[in-house]
């Protein structure tokens, strides 16, 4: 195969395997004798591919004793679930029963739960009624002596005489 | 009188499932066969594919969802079986599977069972998309549009894709 000749490797191969040339290959081929033999040789080794390929699928074949294995095998399952197989009615009221338990179960734990949901437990109480009588050491300083002569004295731009704020009418 | 029914209904079942189990066997075997390399798990994939359909009886009554199903399931049966290594797999030689069951007609030669075994490997080394393809079409009774359910994929898909598998089987017979 010349250089030139290299460009057509991928269009030999496809005619080889579909036995179409294409566009231009026939050309080249009529000019060129090892094309015409390498396409040839891809047609003959194409032939062989499509001989042995089969072959490898069928490299085996089933045991002869496979069909009555297989049936044998359905057959102990259909049995076993025939056996097990309840008929429509039963399996409707199995399927009621197991609803209707269900929704007693439901219905049980809901109510509990509403039931108990407004009490609070004894230990929270406890808690709750030793927080409320908690004083901070500092309440007492405000308890002080001079506290009561702290809150009448006057703030700042207060006075110590109150005067009744005048009425438009008065003036 | 509803035992005697029940029993009359599992007879007929079990016939048509029978007649079923006879049409598709050999292919469900080779699709697994194919994937597996070895006639033991192949057989074990072929009778849980079947086993499974048994179940699904009464939804695959016509003749074509049946065989759809059966090939679609033994491929993705041999899949996993391939990929989880529930057990260590070994792939035949053409010389084992020869040895081992009923005689091989086609394989008559040692040149022929060489080059069938140099092919298996070839195909081995293509591309997954590529391979599983070939190995699908290359069952007896299967044509594009069988491999393309069972792939989930267009007629056309697996013919392009049948194509790319064989011209580089082609470049690697030179």
């Amino acid at each position: 195969m010349r250089n030139d000749c290299e460009k057509w490797k991928d269009p030999l191969l496809d005619a080889a395997l579909t036995g179409i040339a294409a566009h231009g290959l026939e050309e080249h081929m009529f000019n060129c004798a090892d094309c015409t033999a390498e396409l040839a040789a891809l047609r003959a080794k194409r032939e062989r591919l499509d001989t042995l390929l089969p072959l490898v699928a069928q490299g085996s074949e089933l045991s002869v004793d496979f069909r009555a294995r297989v049936l044998a095998a359905a057959e102990a399952a259909g049995e076993t679930s025939r056996r097990t197989a309840w008929p429509v009615w039963q399996r409707a009221g199995a399927m009621l029963v197991i609803v209707a338990a269900i929704l007693v179960i439901g219905f049980t734990l809901y109510r509990n739960e509403v039931r108990t949901s407004g009490a609070v437990p004894q230990n929270e109480l406890e808690a709750a009624q030793k927080l409320s009588e908690w004083r901070a050491p500092s309440d007492v300083l405000l308890e002080a002596p001079g506290l009561e002569i702290l809150r009448a004295t006057p703030r700042l731009g207060e006075s110590y005489m109150p005067v009744p704020a005048k009425t438009d009418k008065e003036e | 009188m509803d035992n005697l029914i029940a029993r009359t209904d599992a007879e007929e079942r079990e016939a048509g499932f029978a007649a079923r189990v006879a049409e598709n066997q050999r292919r469900v075997f080779h699709i697994a066969y194919g994937i597996l390399g070895n006639r033991a798990d192949a057989e074990d994939v072929a009778q849980e594919t079947f086993l499974r359909a048994y179940q699904k009886l009464s939804s695959l009554r016509e003749s074509e969802k049946f065989r759809a199903w059966v090939n679609r399931i033994s491929f993705r049966l041999a899949l996993n079986r391939q990929r989880g290594g529930r057990r260590r797999l070994t792939r035949e030689t053409a010389w084992h599977a020869h040895g081992t069951g009923e005689p091989v007609n086609a394989l008559q030669n040692a040149e022929e069972r060489v080059l069938v075994e140099r092919l298996r490997n070839e195909i081995e080394g293509l591309p997954e998309k590529l391979r599983r393809a070939l190995q699908l079409s290359i069952v007896e009774d299967m044509d594009a549009a069988d491999v393309g359910v069972v792939l989930g994929i267009p007629a056309g898909t697996v013919r392009s894709r049948l194509h790319a598998a064989r011209k580089l089987l082609l470049e690697a017979m030179k």
